[in-house]
């Protein structure tokens, strides 16, 4: 499948996103904008809002108001065609235990749409990417966390689509498997992939962000590229330019509860 | 493109199998439990028979035995005379003995004597010798009048004129169908639901847990084509495990493993014809299950949390199917709409043979109604994010401790939370039901009026003052005001001759004890005034004040902070629930329904006085009723239709009383919103 271009819009565009769960703002008017061939890092302390603003964006949470597009597709409008759009992949990997890691690369790329031919070629493809041969028969419940997150990659872009939405990719890995996804990420923006990832990593943001948005309350709070925050905050380092941007909230901490 | 429920349940299917827990339930217990469960306790059965037959007994005869009865004792195969010294009754303790017979002394050739068998009824052994014994004495007997027609010239035959015998017309298989198709159904139904409760687990909350549910619903297919192929699977395992429990339980009886059951007579067999019948019966009875279980499973966030969810309703699932097994249950239309009742009753039927087609095709229909609604249910909960995702962004905030949910709100105008509220109707109704039937087995009547106010009417004050809650607000004690009493009085005599219909209906389906009415009329009926007082203040007076405390008073106060229609119904089945016994299932919808009333009626006004009054109107016009000679006539008499003229003139009070009491509380609602959200 070609990879589609939409040159006129944004790949990625939250406009006045606002998410509530009840009496508590999760994400509060979240607008921000991500370009082709770009790989924007949301940082933010946990509870900030930013896996749901990702999950708004993947459709699986219906904003309240406001929107996300994918390539000018509204998810809350048209969320299967959002859905086609994108690859998310969530920190918890998300595989079927007793399915083996070819069976459920398959079973995605059912649900993507394709068969026959297209589907096993599809699959080959995968496997061969992914490194995922060797073990591509064993069940997922019995492959190494390495491993899982090779099978999680490749169930997540069998349909190959434009637009990455990667929730902590590199959640519990060690240093080896980080840098195999840092280096996946490298390769993908060079094929003009479109990648939107959250992370406590500073330095995988050093590494890899084009440009930064920092979440504090459900609320974009910094943005711009890792050199011009750390410029415009007069901060030595990324890290402490995210802890400077933390203090108040840091003082704060009765209000925990954002 | 084949259809994305298929591509769903395919997967599905497959990862299922390849679980063992699932694969145990739906195949190894089937195949391998019931011969083995079976076999081996009829095996067990036989064995120990075996033992019995093969024991002679030791038994005694003392007292005046004539020489002859002595002689037919030494001369039977089975028993062996022992004599005893000392304490007959210890002998028989320390199993020297294992009966005995005590002969007195005989008043003259033609005199009668007086024999005693003694015998432990708690004893296989000690049975056993008493039947051999008595059957030599009997034997002992007969030779005597022999003798004594002979001496007359009579014939043997003078004195029985008439020989009984009992013969059942039933065919051996209808025998063997009527005793078996009381325990199977509730077997099948158990084994068909347990098919689909592990893969509903697993397919729901399982898939939360492990977090392959949010990867799941990325992809780009429709929510409600997940949730049927998902449920397609779990319907699918519940019918593959009733088909397999019904294959193993068939070959098991066919092969005619079962000896006891032909050496009493039975022949058991399931017409094979009704084989098919009964799968297709519990094919919508897996399909109700798989959706219930699934929507309920979904909203479970780990697969422990789900199991601990499921388990009541699977229990209680189990009770409809239970009802079979009671004799003199007849089946009928109303039977046959009750969900897993209808199935198992149909079944029963099949299996002895004289099953109703009409009721069959109303099971069919309205199992296959239930499923639908439980499949509208369970979709519904696939496609809310807040069952789905609720509570995960929350799970970043620091939680309190579980048990300040019992002490919460805390400071002046503070009341029980939720769970302390619960927790207290609990603990006090497992102290009523303990405490309270033995105070009234001890002291009667008085019992019962100490009960009520030991235990439950100080423990709610008690609760109150140790938990340091405002009483005004924990127990609505907000002075009612004329209208509210008006409407009171308008909702009891409304509601009165309603609820006396339902129970008349309900009693087609639930037939009323004979025995309990009798005890009910004498517990209730005063035959002199001081009588009459006395059951007014035990039976009125007395659950006016200590069940509204704790009713319409802690359990009100508590869950006021839920929506009106949760907590009206809570407070009906709580207070239903409280009155049940294993004698007055039969009362438990009316006082469901009373209760919920009442409840109404105190959430609207804020006042429990008014809840008292009620209650009290209530539970003093029985006693009125019940007393009176002309109203205890139709009263004491179950199959009495109720006057049907009271109906719609209690329809017609009951809605006054509604509209009186909504009228007039509209306003003071604002007031008690107003104090709802003072701290």
């Amino acid at each position: 499948m070609p990879t589609r271009h939409f040159p006129p819009v944004f790949m990625i565009n939250f406009s006045a996103l606002t998410k509530r769960y009840g009496p508590l703002e999760a994400v509060r008017g979240l607008t921000l904008q991500v370009d082709p061939g770009e790989v924007y890092a949301l940082l933010g302390p946990n509870g900030a809002g930013k896996t749901t603003a990702l999950r708004c964006l993947a459709t699986l949470l219906k904003p309240s108001s406001g929107s996300a597009r994918v390539c000018g597709v509204d998810g809350s409008v048209d969320p299967l065609g959002a859905r086609r759009l994108i690859a998310f992949l969530s920190s918890s990997m998300g595989l079927y235990q007793r399915l083996s890691a070819k069976e459920l690369v398959t079973f995605f790329g059912r649900l993507h749409g394709l068969e026959g031919v297209t589907l096993s070629r599809r699959v080959d493809e995968m496997v061969e990417l992914f490194a995922i041969g060797d073990f591509s028969g064993r069940l997922c419940g019995k492959l190494s966390t390495g491993q899982r997150q090779r099978v999680s990659l490749a169930r997540a872009l069998v349909h190959d689509p434009p637009v990455f939405i990667l929730d902590e990719p590199t959640l519990g890995l060690d240093v080896l498997s980080s840098r195999a996804i840092h280096d996946f990420i490298i390769r993908e923006r060079a094929r003009g992939k479109t990648i939107l990832l959250s992370t406590h990593q500073m330095e995988e943001v050093d590494l890899l962000a084009d440009r930064v948005g920092i979440l504090r309350r459900g609320e974009l709070v910094a943005e711009g590229s890792p050199t011009e925050l750390v410029q415009r905050l007069g901060a030595p380092n990324l890290v402490r330019a995210f802890l400077a941007l933390m203090s108040d909230w840091a003082l704060a901490p009765g209000e925990g509860s954002a | 493109m084949s259809s994305v429920w298929w591509v769903v349940c395919r997967k599905e299917l497959r990862e299922t199998l390849r679980d063992r827990r699932t694969l145990f339930v739906m195949v190894a217990v089937p195949v391998l439990l019931y011969p083995v469960l079976l076999i081996g306790t009829e095996q067990l059965f036989l064995f120990g028979a075996r033992n019995l037959r093969a024991e002679t007994s030791p038994v005694a005869v003392v007292g005046d035995p004539p020489a002859v009865l002595l002689d037919l004792v030494d001369a039977s195969e089975t028993l062996v005379l022992t004599p005893v010294t000392g304490d007959l009754v210890e002998a028989m303790r320390s199993d020297a003995v294992t009966a005995a017979a005590v002969v007195g002394v005989g008043d003259g050739p033609d005199g009668t004597r007086e024999v005693i068998l003694l015998f432990d009824a708690a004893s296989d052994r000690s049975q056993r010798g008493h039947t051999q014994l008595r059957r030599v004495v009997e034997a002992w007997r007969d030779t005597v009048l022999v003798r004594r027609l002979r001496d007359r010239g009579l014939p043997a035959t003078f004195a029985s004129p008439v020989a009984l015998a009992d013969s059942s017309i039933a065919r051996p298989a209808e025998m063997g169908g009527y005793t078996l198709g009381r325990i199977l159904p509730l077997l099948l139904v158990m084994m068909t639901v347990l098919g689909a409760f592990y893969p509903a687990i697993d397919l729901a909350a399982g898939e939360k847990e492990r977090g392959t549910l949010e990867t799941l619903l990325t992809a780009p297919v429709p929510a409600g084509a997940i949730v049927a192929g998902k449920f397609a699977t779990v319907a699918l395992i519940g019918m593959i495990a009733a088909g397999l429990n019904l294959a193993s339980m068939l070959l098991t009886f066919q092969t005619g493993a079962l000896q006891v059951t032909e050496a009493i007579g039975l022949e058991v067999g399931i017409p094979l014809a009704s084989v098919a019948l009964i799968f297709l019966t519990l094919v919508p009875l897996a399909v109700l299950f798989g959706a219930v279980f699934l929507g309920l499973a979904v909203h479970s966030g780990s697969f422990k949390e789900a199991q601990n969810a499921l388990t009541p309703v699977y229990i209680l699932a189990l009770f409809p199917a239970m009802l079979p097994i009671f004799p003199g249950i007849d089946f009928g239309p109303l039977l046959a709409i009750t969900p897993v009742a209808g199935v198992a009753f149909f079944f029963r039927d099949l299996m002895s043979g004289d099953a109703s087609w009409g009721l069959g095709g109303l099971v069919l229909v309205s199992t296959c109604f239930y499923a639908g609604l439980a499949l509208v249910f369970a979709a519904r909960a696939f496609g809310s994010e807040r069952v789905l995702f609720g509570g995960d962004e929350a799970s970043d905030v620091p939680s309190e401790p579980w048990t300040s949910r019992f002490f919460k709100r805390a400071g002046p105008g503070r009341v029980p939370s939720r769970e302390a509220a619960v927790a207290f109707v609990a603990a006090v109704a497992v102290l009523f039901f303990f405490g309270g039937i033995r105070l009234q087995i001890a002291y009667g009547e008085t019992g019962l009026l100490a009960a009520e106010w030991l235990l439950l009417f100080v423990p709610a004050l008690l609760f109150v003052v140790v938990g340091r809650y405002d009483p005004r607000r924990s127990l609505s004690l907000r002075a009612p005001r004329a209208q509210y009493l008006l409407a009171g009085l308008l909702l009891i005599a409304g509601g009165l001759p309603i609820v006396w219909l339902i129970g008349w209906l309900q009693s087609f389906v639930l037939p009323i004890p004979y025995e309990l009415l009798e005890g009910l009329e004498e517990l209730v009926t005063a035959q002199s005034w001081g009588r009459f007082f006395w059951l007014i203040l035990i039976l009125a007076i007395t659950p006016a004040i200590c069940e509204e405390i704790v009713f319409r008073g802690v359990l009100l106060g508590g869950t006021r902070t839920l929506d009106p229609w949760r907590v009206i119904t809570l407070n009906g089945l709580v207070f239903g629930a409280f009155h049940l016994s294993f004698e007055t299932v039969i009362r438990f919808l009316p006082t469901a329904l009373l209760g919920a009333l009442i409840a109404w009626a105190v959430y609207r006004t804020g006042s429990l006085l008014l809840g008292m009054v009620m209650h009290f109107l209530n539970n003093a016009t029985i006693v009125v009723l019940t007393s009176w000679p002309v109203t205890r006539e139709v009263l004491s008499d179950p199959e009495a239709v109720p006057p049907l003229w009271l109906v719609p003139v209690g329809a017609l009070a009951l809605v006054l009383g509604m509209l009186l009491l909504d009228r007039s509380t509209t306003s003071s609602l604002e007031q008690t919103a107003d104090e709802a959200a003072a701290p």
